[in-house]
């Protein structure tokens, strides 16, 4: 069975990767990392990139516009936009548990970064951090490789 | 359980956690708030009363049923293999785990390492239920407990909110928006329950919930209790260079001084509802 290293390992197989890591939004620790980081404190880097992740899981504005959400935070934890999947059972109390965003990407001149929230049963607030070298690159696929594999982090 | 007398030179004083990870110890590190768990030298696990504990976390979301828990327990708690158990019997995948086991360590440890007058003993060669999952090194886990001291005063430094329990108060108009996860808390917050209590009955780190704590009180939200002073008093005087006067906007992370800010003594009680005016008027003008 996996566990984040290999997770980590296999995202830095998407073609151009050049950094990965699992990082807690909600409080920003680094939980695995992989790769180079883009500075000499990596710990800084994913606390600052949990930084914007927060900020998108937490704006209304991206929220309320959920397709699959509806009411406005109430997204009930129930799918991530139609994921399939048994997606646990458990999630009666679906205490707004999992953001509406599924993910962030930024480009920047010369990377993309990618920050993918995954969706856990519990309440863990992690996401996937991808960046890639932009020429090596290609945004579509490497987006859907990092969902595939955050649908894989949990058996859901 | 054997229990010999641990190995610090001195006794009476407890070695600190440094020192067992140079000498490779196995045991667990008893201190006023926690328990922490050391094979070899590294972190396997942290307990505090404050913080739920991995079991809570898998529970209370629906992750793992009672029962099911019950039965790794029984089945592998006594040989200390419960985390080896869930993951090999197919109830949790391994990063699953590793997930929540981390977001369990580093909270207790934050508390346990983080609060209180330092270790109060170690008991040489007590291993956790749980088994290990993914160690974490000594250094990282003291250095992310300091991270997370200076968060928690970035955001608001009232440590007494952390605390006592969660009064809800009516903002004045322009305060910041409650997200989703405030709310939980906020629905929640009785004036009867604390903070852990919160964080325990919605399955979620108490320092997650600490931070949202800190945030609806610098935004005025839920009420600072009164009687004391900040943890870090904001510098009544203009000259001091590189350090802001009033705590930051949610969310900034100002320079702070690693360590403990000084103490609130000769300090006198703060106006936080001026306080909080005086910071409300400066971001608009700033």
């Amino acid at each position: 069975m996996p566990g984040i290293d290999e997770c980590l390992l296999e995202a830095m197989t998407v073609n151009g990767a050049r950094g990965a890591a699992l990082i807690e939004w909600t409080s920003g620790l680094a939980l695995g990392m992989a790769g180079e980081v883009r500075d000499e404190d990596p710990e800084a880097t994913a606390a600052e990139t949990a930084e914007l992740a927060r900020m998108a899981a937490e704006q209304r504005a991206f929220a309320a516009l959920g397709p699959g959400g509806g009411k406005s935070g109430a997204d009930d934890g129930t799918d991530n936009g139609g994921d399939g999947g048994t997606n646990g059972g458990g999630n009666g109390d679906g205490r707004d548990r999992e953001p509406a965003v599924e993910d962030v990407i930024i480009t920047t001149r010369t990377c993309y970064h990618l920050l993918r929230f995954v969706d856990t049963a519990f309440d863990s607030g992690v996401f996937f951090y991808l960046w890639l070298d932009r020429r090596e690159g290609n945004l579509a696929l490497a987006r859907l490789r990092l969902r595939d594999l955050c649908r894989g982090l949990a058996l859901l | 359980m054997n229990t010999p007398r641990k190995a610090g030179a001195r006794t009476g004083r407890a070695p600190g956690l440094t020192e067992l990870a140079a000498e490779r110890a196995s045991g667990a590190l008893l201190c006023d708030a926690g328990t922490v768990y050391l094979q070899g030298g590294q972190v396997v696990h942290a307990e505090s009363p404050v913080s739920p504990g991995i079991e809570v976390l898998l529970t209370a979301g629906g992750r793992l049923t009672a029962d099911s828990w019950r039965e790794a327990m029984g089945r592998a708690g006594p040989a200390g293999g419960v985390g080896r158990f869930l993951v090999d019997s197919g109830r949790l995948s391994g990063a699953e785990l590793e997930i929540c086991h981390l977001g369990a360590l580093f909270d207790a440890a934050y508390f346990a390492l983080g609060h209180g007058s330092g270790p109060r003993g170690f008991q040489r060669g007590a291993a956790h239920w749980l088994g290990p999952v993914r160690p974490v090194g000594a250094a990282a886990v003291e250095r992310e407990t300091r991270r997370r001291g200076e968060l928690l005063a970035a955001l608001w430094p009232y440590p007494r909110v952390d605390t006592e329990p969660v009064v809800a108060r009516r903002p004045d108009g322009r305060a910041p928006a409650v997200t989703p996860r405030q709310r939980a808390v906020l629905a929640l917050a009785d004036g009867v329950r604390t903070p852990a209590r919160i964080a325990r009955e919605l399955g979620r780190p108490a320092f997650h919930t600490l931070i949202d704590i800190r945030r609806l009180a610098a935004a005025g939200h839920i009420a600072t209790p009164r009687s004391t002073g900040p943890a870090a008093p904001p510098s009544p005087r203009p000259g001091v260079p590189g350090h802001p006067a009033l705590p930051a906007r949610s969310g900034a992370r100002p320079p702070l001084p690693p360590g403990r800010g000084p103490t609130a003594a000769g300090f006198t009680d703060p106006d936080i509802d001026l306080l909080r005016r005086l910071r409300d008027a400066l971001e608009a003008t700033l």
